[in-house]
């Protein structure tokens, strides 16, 4: 099992382009032991090794390994930690390849390779790729960093300062360096990049200062940039051809990204990549969300404001869009839709059909066909009420008019905040529950839009905005939704802070994540009862990861560390007498200095 | 790197008098600092720094405050400076420094970590105006502090999405 699957992934990767086509088609989708009918995923799962950020292109962050279960999960306890050396938001997951862990690190993004053969786990080398300085006052939400991909014997990963490397997995040696976008107009990456065949695709973030987001596609050997598919302006930036093919009327149409902005605008437009990628190998389609449109302030830029908050399905080959779907136009909230696309093949009102889950920052619980971009379901998960509902026929949310934001007066208890239900942190799917487990919160927010003028490098954000916990008397809450009936089954709350860490799910029929307070917990996959945690040294907001170790034995890791946007309040930079701080998340996070401390920490347990 | 320090710190205390190739710096000819260097950014005790000329100025404050919208400053610094990408003004931690003169050089200047340098762009007397408001953070004289949202929603009437006690709550 241990050699077989790592194998595979190799075989995926390293083979000349047209073998590696040829298998990766026929790959079909695999069904995990004791799964519910008909419930498939996409090949191959992370077993034993996690050689990409979700560990599987679907992004269900589901691992088949087994030995940690439900009924030994009380034995865990921790083999070793590492610290970084960096106090800041610890997002994003370890990297486990040749037994060999490697750490990503918040700023300056120092790449740390651990030996997984020997005792402790000692460090085996250390990569320092010295990024621009500078580009630290211009992330939005903390220094943070979510994680690395293998391929082709390189750990390929972003730095802060826009700039993606891929760095030789054994000696620890630069191999290229690329610069993606420009830190002098607000451009910087924090995403995990991903790999197909012989591209690397990697996005920027800076929606808060007026960028123009796009997803970037590189070649493997060189670094040498192949496209760039642009958010905003004309189709030909897009890479909208003949085989684009909407499912809804309003995302169909000519140059739609010149169209629904006023003239000009949409050289700012945003629609920032900043999150997930996932890969259907059967299809050949990349799918991605995009983020906020450039300027908060929506009365700014009357229009659809398209490409931004869209989920793109496109192929990953030539970049050309095969569908689109804008979750919210001309967004007056801030909703990124850069969320985690899980990827799971099951029934669906009785039809078998290839689904994409999409749990929306605009706390709706999104599901599409993925060949087709049909919304199938949008159900609340969280407090709700900028739109009472979706329409499927249409696509187009149900707005509540009172909660939309303009200039010069402020919306208020509009929920959910900016930070959405849920933020970047991704959740789990487990084929053998058929339940998603959202880490969600429950936080709410008064927003006005106000005057801004654009200067180059600096924030284009012309919104006041201050978030407070939401209704109910909890924040966080990891929440199990059974997708096939579209509702919540069972949740875990937390009373004061959000849970805002990734969530993993394994065959042993365990959930892990961990706390703004630091507690790392086990779940019952089924009934959500917590069989065990540990308080960690610092809040968690990275994700949790699971391997087989050299000795054959199963380990789970996770970082400790506070930070990110809604942790960046527990940081020494921050005042909480400023609701408005941090983007305005402080207000809701007044408490998280009383609770936990920055931190630095790899933990890895074992049994 | 060393002499480039010593030299700018000869320049601040206007002691010009010396030669000032680098040379004759490492050999020790400059003329000797009469006031005690302190730690880096420390005191600016016996230099001649500058002070705000609007010092508590009620007007160059309510200036202030709006130029610290205009200029953007509030994007990275928090609305009301209290920290984001960043740190926080309101604190007690100067990085570089709380006096007039050194707050007014993290302006005009920039700042390592990615603190723009607005001193081609931002007039002089703004750049006071901006000093001003910055220092009278938490002050009974700060113009427009931060308020609390009215009613926080925590136990209070919320919005339609029913939620349901959590049965495994620990
Ligand atoms: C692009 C983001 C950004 C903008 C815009 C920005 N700052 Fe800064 N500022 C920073 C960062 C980051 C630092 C910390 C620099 C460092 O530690 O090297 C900083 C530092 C400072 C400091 C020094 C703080 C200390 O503790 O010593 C002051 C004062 C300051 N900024 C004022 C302003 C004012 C006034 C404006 C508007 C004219 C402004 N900043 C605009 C990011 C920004």
């Amino acid at each position: 099992m241990r050699i077989y699957l790592p194998t595979l992934i190799v075989i995926l990767i390293v083979q000349s382009a047209a073998m590696e086509t040829a298998i990766a088609q026929n790959s079909g989708p695999i069904t995990v032991p004791g799964s519910r009918p008909n419930i498939q995923l996409v090949a191959p799962l992370a077993s034993g090794q996690w050689t990409m950020p979700a560990g599987d292109y679907g992004n269900t962050r589901f691992s088949p390994l087994d030995s940690i279960n439900t009924r030994n999960v009380q034995n865990l306890h921790v083999v070793t930690t590492t610290s970084t050396g960096i106090p800041h938001g610890h997002e994003g997951q370890p990297l486990v390849v040749n037994n060999t862990l490697y750490i990503v690190t918040p700023f300056p993004n120092n790449l740390i390779a651990l030996d997984l053969t020997k005792p402790g786990f000692p460090q085996k080398w250390i990569f320092r790729p010295n990024p621009d300085i500078r580009s630290v006052g211009i992330a939005c939400c903390d220094i943070v960093n979510r994680g690395a991909s293998f391929a082709d014997g390189k750990i390929i990963y972003n730095t802060l300062d826009a700039h993606t490397l891929a760095v030789d997995a054994n000696t620890g040696k630069e191999i290229w360096r690329t610069a993606v976008g420009d830190i002098k107009i607000g451009e910087t990456t924090t995403m995990a990049p991903v790999v197909v065949r012989n591209m690397v695709y990697a996005g920027i973030s800076g929606g808060e200062l007026g960028v123009r987001g796009r997803l970037i596609a590189m070649d493997l050997k060189s670094g040498k940039i192949l496209w760039r598919a642009w958010n905003s302006g004309s189709d030909a930036d897009a890479l909208i051809g003949p085989n684009f093919k909407p499912f809804y009327a309003k995302d169909q149409g000519k140059d739609l990204g010149l169209s629904t902005w006023t003239p000009g605008q949409w050289k700012l437009g945003g629609g920032p990549v900043w999150g997930w990628i996932s890969y259907d190998p059967e299809l050949n389609l990349i799918y991605y969300g995009t983020g906020n449109p450039g300027v908060w302030n929506a009365d700014m830029r009357p229009g659809d404001n398209k490409w931004s908050i869209t989920i793109w399905a496109r192929d990953p080959e030539s970049g050309q869009a095969k569908w689109a779907y804008q979750v919210v136009a001309h967004d007056a909230w801030d909703y990124d839709e850069i969320m985690e696309n899980i990827l799971v093949d099951m029934p669906w009102q009785g039809r078998q059909r290839k689904l994409l889950l999409h749990p929306g920052r605009t706390g709706f619980m999104f599901v599409l066909d993925r060949e087709s971009g049909e919304v199938l379901s949008a159900e609340k998960y969280e407090p709700v009420n900028w739109a009472n509902s979706y329409n499927l026929k249409t696509g187009l949310p149900d707005e509540n008019p009172e909660k939309r934001t303009h200039a010069g007066q402020y919306a208020t208890h509009i929920c959910p905040s900016s930070t959405g239900g849920k933020d970047f942190i991704p959740s789990a799917f487990s084929p053998r529950t058929g339940l998603l487990y959202i880490p969600a919160h429950n936080t709410c927010m008064d927003y006005e839009g106000t005057a801004v003028n654009y200067i180059a490098g600096t924030p284009y954000l012309g919104a006041s905005v201050r978030m407070y916990p939401g209704p109910g008397g909890y924040q966080g809450e990891l929440v199990a939704w059974d997708v096939a009936q579209a509702k919540k089954v069972w949740s875990v709350k937390d009373i004061d802070l959000p849970v805002y860490s990734g969530v993993l799910a394994t065959g042993g029929d365990l959930v892990f994540y961990g706390t703004m307070e630091g507690w790392f917990r086990a779940l019952d996959a089924h009934t959500g009862k917590v069989l065990w945690e540990f308080k960690t040294a610092s809040g968690i907001i990275g994700d949790p990861i699971t391997f087989s170790g050299p000795d054959g034995k199963q380990y789970v890791a996770i970082y400790s560390g506070i930070g990110g946007w809604m942790g960046a309040t527990a940081l020494p930079d921050v005042s909480t007498d400023d609701p408005y701080a941090t983007l305005g998340a402080t207000g809701a996070m007044k408490k998280i200095k009383t609770l936990t401390q920055p931190g630095d920490l790899l933990y890895v347990f074992g049994y | 790197m060393r002499l480039t320090v010593i030299l700018a710190i000869v320049g601040v205390l206007g002691v010009a008098s010396c030669n000032r190739s680098t040379r004759s710096a490492a050999q020790g000819s400059a003329a000797p600092i009469q006031a005690n260097v302190g730690p880096i950014p420390g005191g600016l005790e016996g230099v001649n720094a500058r002070l705000n000329p609007y010092a508590t100025d009620a007007v160059a404050l309510q200036d202030g405050r709006r130029l610290f919208d205009w200029y953007n400053c509030s994007g990275c610094h928090g609305g009301h400076a209290g920290g984001g990408m960043g740190p926080s003004l309101r604190d007690e931690t100067w990085i570089y420094g709380n006096h007039d003169s050194q707050i007014f050089d993290s302006i005009a200047q920039g700042r390592s970590k990615g603190m723009p340098a607005w001193g081609t762009k931002i007039p002089e007397d703004q750049i006071w105006q901006l000093v001003a408001y910055i220092k009278s953070m938490r002050t009974p004289e700060e113009p427009d502090p931060p308020v609390e949202p009215a009613d926080e929603m925590v136990g209070g009437p919320g919005p339609d999405s029913p939620v349901e006690p959590s049965p495994h709550n620990p």
